[in-house]
């Protein structure tokens, strides 16, 4: 079982990682060439008007000076405000991190319910002509780049086909899920063709383990050694991927949510980057961690509660 | 991309001393893994050998033909040959996974095994390390490194190289942790040899075949990148041919000149393959046999 | 590679569908009512006339706000507004303003005198935003009683009355604003902007930022439509951001959406073949160019061939416009005949500006004594297709006279930060009028004192002594001459012209009425949609 120790060792241990990552965003976005008052009016601005637009953004004031107004705001949990489209920061984190996460979350589903079985299919087969064709087909779908398996499965099955809507987010949630299908299938495929490789060679050795040969030995049906033993020692694998594959999908949809026209944070990421929108970029990169972190800690905690040795 | 380390990590490496694979029959992955790539090989080598023009070259009176005799893959919207810069192409791609994945792998490797040898507080600060990096977006980290650099190959090898080398570490640093414990590495230092000698002569070729498996991965991953950055505009710049810019730029041609994107597609597939099948024929060359 | 000739046809209809907004839209009956969905490259960002900046937020504002005179179609002249007259003084040092009867905000609350001169008055303020140089010359704005207003100039500026018509001096409630959260005026209007209420012909609804935007009829519009009935037609507009090209076609190709912006000029072709859809090209003010840096030492220290006038010409000629044309605008392009779009008033020239000649580029560099060549870098916008299509062509052009180009792909910030630094050798870009009048282009262009002429260095006291005297010249002969001097010293200038095009639009057929304008103004009062 999980022990209360464990628990909090593992908060704690966000708490150094939250912390630098705040720290490097706010070197990192500086250190980028031009400022928020660069991307802003283009030809038409002046060298006076660039300036006074500097002063009023307070971003004249020393470094360090900025750096400690940024962290005491932080602390109290304000994030500030948009310098490119004037709206609070939170404001726009709650209205992009939902479409973006529902999409991983789709993703994710569709990337195991492909990977779990045709791992299997591969594993048991392995080195005929199924376990060929799947792991060809693995790396196709490894290969695609993403905007344009996208844009191939727009053109099939929503433009001609008109089973799928052409990109968007829709109303409601049933209707975003129904928005969101090829996309998420887009981004499964890759995730599948990832976690298929991994699990397989997982398969393939759990199969070779004592205690399955033991477990065979005792004259248990293949079928009850295979969703007893082999079945659980490989979701506990795949699960210690996810967390880092969450955390992978959330920062980077950026191409599916062009191509799918979904407005989510990656999108959203990109365009402040773009923008040098400095408090978004920051609060955007912290929330996106703190989101990917309490993935890691979900899957960590399940993992331990399958498997105590990870919990030492 | 972030994955592959943990379940190679538990593979179970043989309580053995390495010893080179002795001339094992080749597997018919490891074969064909070796034939692609030795192929692209020779493509990267002498292009000329299979390019009948110069990549960069314009034919105005030339513009998107499809697929035929004197441009067996077509043209794109200056005249330029596709075969040709499909081919040429595949110096700069081959570059790409070799030189975004190198350094990566060698401090990855060499991190990972004093983490794993020493254990304790080295391990516990490289956790958070791990923690940061694999938390940070990935794809803004490099879009703000290319930014901050300049666009162009160099600089997207530094991007990733800053990223990459942990997951490297992860995977060899899990594989030596193990083998420490192991009798013959207890043997090892009671007959006094020194600390780096037992790393690098004993822990580390037992720990390594996981991370040279998974380097194959993430070379096809690498060239994948490319083809992402070069649809944002920030990968090889023109009019250097590469496979993953080739595509973007057929993008907006994909109902009037499908023959822009597919053939580099193609091209990028086969790379994968080469490099996947390697990996998976290392990987079984490697595997301890029982 | 000639030019395709379908071109100069629509260019005749789209004009003809900019027509209708004005007269009869067509001899049947105009049919009311229904949402036009409309597919946007971008979303936009700040819906506030005086403090936004970008041609995302500029070129829809209008269905927003009203202007006290209206763009007229062509985009050079004007029309009456929320002023149904205005007369100026024959010393040209005021202007009256007759408002028209019954106008009102989206609210349904009047549109005073004090609600216009709030909103010039803040609109002209030098500490509000960047577009107060277009009202510089008014003095002070009265109240003269509660239909008419007075703007007092400091001295006589042929351009305010076009300037009138900018969406900058778009009319706001100035209750409404000042009632709003906020300890400032920028912190008010930047709240109002959130939900704003506005006089244009559509009010504002709901906005998802990156998803969609909802407008739906102003109720109390003014202006009639051909029906006799005020406008607009439509009981809506809403805009969907599609980023991606392909998909934003492919939702106009699947029925989803009734039209959409910034067709790539690949498409165009099969877009017009496609007998379910209008692939419209709207005449626009658009000109695309390249700017040199042409300072003798660049920001390195290094010393700047591009200086050298001979230099820039034998590139100029050297550039092939026919064949960017070709292949970059897939033939939709018209080479440039001055540093300004044709449709610009005042615009002089004809012919291309340089005709390709590779024997005098040979003859040019070895005169400047550059026979060997050189090289420099060209800046061009990360993605942007056809930047990187025009910087892929001059490379290859440009090889012949041994220049080597070193394409670099930033992004816009990193962009306009080296461009202000002056740290650069070449850029490329795309300009286009926000004013019926060639001032603003003339002095972003070309007037050193405003933005050191496109950030190049480029000082030309006969320029800039022109065009000072240009901006008080009332006369319109007098003022036509001295643009069309300013227009040929500008030869020498630091400008690679390139070519001009119009803004590509797709719509569905059943789409009646949509206009583009040359400055880029979408207007859907005029729109719409059969059943």
């Amino acid at each position: 079982m999980l022990s209360a120790g464990y628990v909090l060792r593992r908060v704690l241990q966000m708490v150094p990682t939250l912390v630098f990552i705040l720290v490097v965003t706010f070197v990192l976005v500086r250190l980028l060439p031009g400022d928020p008052l660069s991307a802003i009016g283009g030809d038409h601005v002046t060298d006076a008007q660039v300036a006074q637009a500097r002063a009023a953004y307070g971003l004249d004031q020393p470094l360090f000076a900025q750096f400690l107004l940024y962290v005491r705001r932080v602390v109290t949990g304000d994030l500030g405000r948009s310098i490119v489209v004037q709206v609070p920061v939170w404001s726009l984190v709650g209205e992009r991190l939902p479409p973006t996460m529902l999409l991983s979350g789709m993703a994710v589903a569709i990337g195991v319910g492909l990977a779990v079985p045709l791992a299997f299919a591969s594993a048991l087969r392995r080195g005929r002509a199924t376990d060929l064709a799947i792991r060809a087909g693995a790396q196709v779908g490894l290969s695609m780049p993403v905007f344009y398996i996208g844009l191939v499965l727009l053109t099939v099955f929503s433009a001609h086909l008109r089973w799928f809507p052409v990109g968007g987010y829709g109303d409601g949630w049933g209707d975003r899920v129904y928005h969101l299908f090829l996309p998420a299938l887009t981004l499964g495929v890759s995730l599948a063709a990832v976690l298929m490789r991994s699990l397989r060679a997982a398969i393939v050795d759990v199969l070779g383990a004592e205690y399955v040969d033991f477990a065979r030995a005792k004259g248990l049906p293949t079928r009850v050694i295979l969703l007893r033993h082999v079945l659980r020692n490989a979701l506990i694998s795949t699960l210690a991927l996810l967390g880092p594959t969450v955390g992978s999908l959330l920062g980077g949809a950026v191409i599916t949510e062009s191509v799918f026209a979904i407005p989510g944070v990656g999108r959203l990421m990109i365009e402040s980057i773009y923008g040098r929108d400095y408090p978004v970029i920051q609060g955007l990169t912290l929330s996106l961690a703190v989101t990917v972190s309490l993935a890691f800690l979900v899957t960590d905690l399940i993992q331990a509660s399958l498997d105590p040795r990870v919990a030492r | 991309m972030t994955a592959a380390e943990d379940l190679l990590s538990r593979r179970r490496p043989a309580p053995r001393r390495f010893r080179p694979p002795s001339l094992p029959r080749p597997s018919p992955a490891l074969a064909g893994g070796l034939a692609i790539l030795a192929a692209l090989l020779v493509l990267a080598l002498v292009p000329g050998l299979v390019a009948p023009y110069a990549p960069a070259a314009f034919d105005y009176r030339a513009i998107l033909k499809p697929p035929s005799f004197a441009h067996p893959f077509g043209t794109d919207n200056f005249g330029r040959d596709i075969l040709s810069r499909t081919v040429w192409a595949t110096r700069v791609d081959l570059q790409i996974a070799l030189f975004g994945t190198l350094v990566p792998v060698v401090f990855g490797t060499l991190a990972g095994a004093v983490v794993g040898y020493y254990g304790g507080w080295v391990e516990a600060l490289f956790g958070r390390v791990v923690d940061a990096v694999v938390t940070f977006p990935f794809l803004v980290l490099v879009i703000a490194i290319v930014a901050v650099l300049g666009p162009g190959l160099f600089n997207l090898y530094i991007a990733v190289s800053v990223v990459g080398w942990v997951f490297y570490a992860r995977i060899v640093a899990a594989g030596v942790a193990l083998q420490r414990r192991l009798d013959y590495a207890a043997a090892a230092r009671v007959m006094g040899y020194s600390t780096p000698r037992i790393v690098l002569r004993h822990l580390l070729p037992n720990a390594v075949s996981a991370a040279i498996v998974y380097w194959m991965t993430d070379m096809a991953l690498c060239i994948l990148l490319g083809s992402s950055l070069g649809y944002l505009g920030l990968g090889a710049q023109p009019p250097t041919a590469e496979w993953g810019v080739l595509i973007a730029d057929g993008k907006n041609y994909m109902n009037t000149a499908w023959w822009i994107s597919i053939f580099p597609g193609v091209a990028i597939v086969l790379a994968g393959l080469g490099f996947s099948l390697l990996g998976d024929g290392l990987a079984d060359l490697l595997r301890p046999k029982r | 590679m000639t030019m395709r000739p379908r071109f100069r046809t629509v260019l005749a209809l789209s004009t003809c569908l900019g027509a209708s907004l004005a007269g009869a839209a067509g001899a049947g009956a105009v049919t009311r009512g229904g949402i036009m969905t409309y597919g946007r490259y971008a979303d936009s960002l700040f819906l506030d006339p005086v403090l936004n900046d970008a041609n995302v937020d500029i070129w829809i504002l209008s269905n927003l706000y009203d202007t006290l005179l209206l763009p007229t179609d062509d985009g050079k002249g004007v029309q009456p507004g929320l002023a149904s007259a205005y007369a100026v003084a024959a010393d040209g040092k005021s202007i009256t303003l007759t408002l028209r009867d019954g106008i009102m905000f989206s609210d349904g609350s009047p549109i005073t005198a004090e609600d216009v001169k709030w909103s010039l008055d803040r609109a002209r303020d030098p500490k509000e935003g960047i577009w107060n140089f277009i009202d510089e010359s008014i003095g002070s704005v009265d109240v003269k009683d509660p239909k008419t207003v007075v703007l007092t100039l400091k001295h006589p500026d042929p351009a305010i009355v076009a300037g009138l018509s900018v969406f900058n001096n778009g009319i706001m409630p100035k209750k409404l604003v000042e009632a709003m959260p906020g300890a400032t005026l920028d912190d008010k209007a930047k709240a109002f902007a959130e939900h704003p209420v506005g006089s244009g012909p559509f009010a504002f609804a709901s906005w998802s930022r990156g998803q969609t935007m909802k407008l739906v009829k102003n109720q109390h519009y003014w202006r009639p439509g051909a029906d006799g009935k005020p406008l607009p037609y439509l009981d809506g507009v809403t805009f969907e951001v599609l980023p991606d090209d392909a998909t934003r076609l492919l939702k106009v190709q699947s029925g989803e959406l009734d039209g959409a912006e910034f067709v790539p000029f690949s498409r165009v072709e099969e877009l017009k073949a496609d007998p379910k859809l209008d692939m419209a090209l709207f005449p626009s003010t658009k000109v695309a160019y390249g700017t040199f840096n042409v300072r003798p030492k660049l920001k390195s220290g290094a010393d700047n061939p591009l200086a050298n006038v001979k230099v820039r010409q034998a590139l100029n000629v050297a550039a092939d416009k026919d064949a960017i044309i070709a292949i970059v605008t897939h033939g939709v392009g018209t080479p440039m005949s001055s540093f300004m779009s044709s449709a610009t008033p005042l615009h002089a020239g004809t012919g291309t500006e340089f005709p390709a000649d590779p024997a005098k580029a040979k003859a040019l560099m070895k005169e400047a004594g550059f026979e060997k060549g050189f090289g420099f870098p060209v800046l061009v916008l990360a993605g942007n297709v056809d930047e990187i299509g025009i910087a892929t062509a001059l490379q290859q052009m440009w090889a012949d006279l041994g220049v080597t180009l070193e394409i670099q792909q930033v992004d816009n910030a990193t962009l306009t930060a080296r461009f202000r630094e002056g740290d650069f050798s070449m850029r490329l870009g795309y300009w286009t009028d926000d004013i019926a009048d060639p001032s603003e282009i003339a002095s972003y262009f070309g007037y050193y004192p405003n933005i050191q002429a496109q950030h190049s260095g480029w000082n030309d006291p006969a320029f800039n002594t022109l065009f000072e005297a240009s901006q008080q010249e009332l006369d319109p002969a007098k003022r036509a001459d001295q643009y069309a001097r300013m227009q040929a010293i500008y030869r020498d200038g630091p400008t690679l012209p390139l070519y001009e095009s119009p803004y590509p639009v797709v719509l569905k057929k059943s789409v009646h009425g949509f206009l583009q304008i040359p400055l880029g103004n979408n207007i859907f009062s005029g729109a719409s949609l059969e059943k």
